[in-house]
């Protein structure tokens, strides 16, 4: 019983928590990276604790930690410390945390028998930092020692009370005064003496001479004081050490009730607040000769362990430009356009079949955007002529032959923004009327499915080849598995940009309708009366992207990626109609999309800065989308494709084009007329 | 004209810590010689946060006001860390209510960027409408800074003494 009794007054001291500014982990990534790097020496550290009444327990490190001398701040105690940062996680596991703190207990004892501590008394503070960096994720695990000898036990004669049961007001005043004009370096420990009316702060030195064991005061108007972090009726850690000091030096203070001052600051600087702590030393419960040391601080789970911090978020550049990028994209959202979904551009995966002028612009537009999966296709290599016109490409990659475009476009624009997710296909997109021979027989199969593969992985499929019939196989493919597919096509000043409808089986629109539902929309090949053969005839869209006026592939692109967003960000989608007039003024809500209506087509002209919207349903007798082309195609597969391939009319023969070819004609005579006619102002 | 020129903002800047320091406002004053954009004031406290299961979080606040140039206003900026030292996302502070906004004045206002003096990802207030309502205040106010953070608090729990007479 009487045992118990005992054990309930031993002293229990308020431990510190330690509390990391994140400047803290930037200085010590800096010295890693650029001081330290591999070596493992221990470092010199500073830490602070405040006195103050109002702040919580907590011992703070920060950016300043590492500085050469402690920041002075106010109400505060700066102590130093040491930083022990291992190059590995094993080691950092491996060290054996008990010796680690015996070592550095041993020569804060031999600090203690110096005496040294009472003309310093910072002397006596110390912490210890045990930590491991991982500088590729941007975690730090550590582990703070506020190390304290677990001997002498002591207990507490009863309860704090306040400094006012002592002292009188003016003595107060007097204490705060002397105390305020203490060296800093003294404010952690030092002596008041009371007096009968008046108190005085006096420094260790004054009243502790180191040549003898005997006190030579007056124990009963002598109080220690310390400046003391805890709040509540238990005295701060640091008294611990303090009263360790205290008895190697005067043993004989065991035999009497030592009295203690924790000093504790308002924020005006009044120390009313201040407990008063009686200590008396039990006979009996110490083992001097088995003294070790505590004082590893408990993590989050009240544990003994250590403590991770992950500052990727605010620390690893890739993260930081992957968030403000996203940011860009949400700011439309928060300031502008509220129902903007921002997930979808992220989610959306892109195809871009051609990686030249339009593929690279489109890219760059796609990753303004948000959109983060961009595959990229093409089978060139990155030529002298490229890097002016082809954005993504620099000198450096036409070097030794050139890259691979797709590859390098992959690459390159990791570079601009590394957590895109993108990659290169090099392949050849076979195209109709351009006969594969036996050799490359093998070769065209493959390029096929690797082909149908990426198409059928992505969610939306870019056209931005240089040739009219390269586009012929891409179409199909998307049309049979229901793809986005954004077309674009470049003239000389002249571009056209437009989406597919995905819809095989076509429906009567109503004449009087006033738009067309987006999946009953034409591909580019249903305008087209003439199937693609490998012709020489000279036309105004798809020549090769350099005969071009360099700025009608950036309009372009711009476009084709705003009408994706449009088309992703409405309702419906791939099914969302195009009106026949836009520019109406009244168009039904109904009909438009978070960012407005979505157009089926847009050529545009450059010569006379114009731009067209047409809309037009699906062609019965496409070559691309038709029913009957697609049938086909799930029919037979490759040996269809080859047909194609190897045939400049078989297209026209299954969709009965052959018999419209007089029409046909027409059609271009008409189509010819017109541009002849803009041909001649030109001149 | 509403705003205020950067030496304006710096004379502001040290009438306003001489009006911390004699309320206990534990405000800052950090001065760059070579860069006068660079100036600007700091306070930092600890608050705490009770979750749903009565567990006490303590986190460290701090907050910087320096001087906006595009808009020649001061601007307001914060971050908020646990003892980690790991920066809360806005979405946590908006959640823990450690200050008062409504969710869509919050995402409106605040963004986390790159910060132009502490070159540190920072929460900070656009200061688009600042430049308005100074206009009302700038010959009339005492200190323009105490009437700009008078137009923060509805946004942010500050915990100002009463004594600036806000
Ligand atoms: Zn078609």
């Amino acid at each position: 019983m009487l045992k118990s009794e005992e054990k309930k007054d031993i002293i229990q001291y308020v431990p510190f928590m330690s509390f990391v500014h994140p400047s803290f982990w930037h200085s010590l990534t800096e010295m890693k990276l650029n001081v330290d790097k591999l070596n493992e020496s221990t470092k010199q550290v500073f830490g602070r604790y405040s006195y103050r009444d109002d702040t919580v327990s907590v011992f703070e490190v920060d950016g300043t930690s590492f500085n050469t001398n402690p920041e002075i701040e106010l109400h505060y105690i700066n102590v130093t410390g040491t930083l022990m940062n291992k190059n590995t996680i094993e080691d950092f596991k491996n060290i054996d945390k008990a010796s680690l703190i015996n070592s550095v207990g041993e020569i804060m004892r031999a600090n203690i028998q110096t005496k040294s501590w009472i003309d310093n008394p910072n002397n006596l503070l110390n912490f210890f930092i045990l930590s491991f960096a991982d500088l590729k994720k941007f975690h730090y695990y550590y582990w703070f020692a506020f190390p304290a000898p677990s001997q002498p036990i002591v207990c507490l004669k009863e309860k704090c009370q306040n400094i006012s049961t002592y002292f009188n007001e003016k003595q107060i005043k007097d204490i705060s005064k002397s105390f305020q004009v203490l060296e800093t370096t003294q404010k952690c420990f030092f002596a008041i003496i009371k007096n009968n009316d008046t108190a005085e702060v006096v420094k260790l030195s004054k009243i502790l001479d180191k040549n003898s064991k005997e006190l030579k005061i007056n124990l009963t108007n002598t109080f220690f004081a310390f400046a003391d972090h805890s709040n509540g009726p238990n005295p701060g850690w640091p008294l611990r050490i303090f009263l360790a000091a205290l008895l190697d030096f005067c043993p004989n203070l065991s035999k009497t009730t030592i009295q203690i001052i924790g000093i504790r600051c308002s924020k005006n600087g009044s120390l009313t607040s201040s407990q008063i702590y009686n200590i008396t030393v039990p006979e009996g419960v110490q083992t001097p000769e088995n003294i070790g040391w505590v004082g590893w601080e408990r993590n989050d789970r009240g544990n003994f362990g250590p403590k991770l911090a992950n500052m990727s978020a605010s620390m690893d550049p890739v993260k930081l430009a992957d968030t403000s990028s996203d940011l860009n994209i949400k700011l439309m959202k928060w300031r502008l356009v509220p129902d903007l979904n921002v997930d979808v551009m992220k989610n959306t995966k892109c195809l871009l079949l051609g990686s030249g002028t339009l593929g690279c612009h489109v890219a760059r537009d796609l990753l303004a955007w948000g959109f983060r999966h961009i595959t990229f296709v093409d089978n060139g290599k990155v030529s002298y002529s490229n890097p002016t016109r082809q954005v993504l490409y620099t000198f450096q990659d036409c070097l030794n032959g050139g890259k691979r475009k797709a590859e390098a476009a992959a690459d390159n624009i990791k570079l601009i923004l590394p957590t895109v997710q993108s990659q290169g296909l090099n392949l050849h997109i076979p195209m109709p009327g351009h006969p594969i021979g036996e050799s490359l027989k093998q070769e065209t199969i493959t390029n096929v499915k690797l082909l149908t593969e990426a198409i059928e992985s992505h969610d939306v499929i870019f056209l931005l080849l240089d040739t009219r019939e390269a586009r012929w196989l891409p179409t199909l493919i998307s049309a049979h598995y229901g793809k986005i597919v954004i077309n674009a096509a470049l003239g000389f000043d002249s571009y056209l940009v437009m989406r597919h409808g995905i819809s095989s089986v076509p429906k009567e629109t109503s004449m009087n309708s006033s738009y067309v539902s987006g999946d009953q929309l034409g591909c580019y090949f249903c305008n087209d009366v003439t199937a693609p053969g490998n012709s020489a005839k000279d036309r105004t869209l798809d020549q090769q992207c350099t005969v071009s006026r360099p700025g009608a592939a950036a309009v372009a692109a711009a476009l084709a990626v705003e009408l994706l967003v449009a088309l992703l960000q409405h309702r419906l989608r791939v099914k969302a109609p195009a009106l026949y007039n836009i520019t109406d003024e009244d168009i039904d809500s109904e009909l438009q999309g978070v960012l407005g209506p979505i157009p089926h087509s847009i050529r545009g002209f450059l010569h006379s800065y114009q731009t067209v919207l047409p809309t037009c349903t699906k062609f019965k007798q496409c070559i691309a989308c038709s029913q009957v082309v697609i049938n086909k195609y799930r029919e037979e597969g490759i040996e269809f494709l080859m047909k194609v391939f190897n045939s400049g009319t078989y297209l026209e023969e299954i969709t009965g084009l052959t018999e419209l070819q007089l029409t046909a004609e027409m059609t271009e005579i008409l189509t010819f007329s017109d541009e002849d006619q803009e041909n001649t102002d030109d001149a | 004209m509403s705003s205020i020129t950067p030496e304006e903002f710096v004379h502001t800047a040290k009438k306003f810590i001489e009006l911390s320091d004699k309320f206990f406002d534990s405000w800052s004053f950090h001065q760059n010689d070579n860069d006068i954009l660079k100036t600007y004031v700091k306070k930092e406290e600890f608050v705490n946060h009770r979750d749903e299961g009565e567990k006490v979080f303590l986190y460290r606040a701090e907050y910087i006001i320096f001087y906006n140039l595009s808009y020649g206003v001061p601007s307001f900026s914060f971050n908020i860390w646990n003892s980690s030292g790991t920066l809360l996302t806005l979405e946590e502070v908006r959640q823990m209510s450690l200050m008062k906004i409504s969710k869509e004045d919050f995402y409106s206002v605040i963004t986390q960027q790159e910060h132009p003096v502490m070159h540190r990802p920072y929460f900070i207030i656009h200061p688009c409408n600042t430049e308005k309502i100074l206009l009302y205040f700038k010959h009339t106010t005492k200190n323009l800074i105490v009437t700009f953070l008078g137009l923060i608090t509805p946004l942010i729990q500050l915990n100002l003494p009463l004594e600036y007479g806000l």
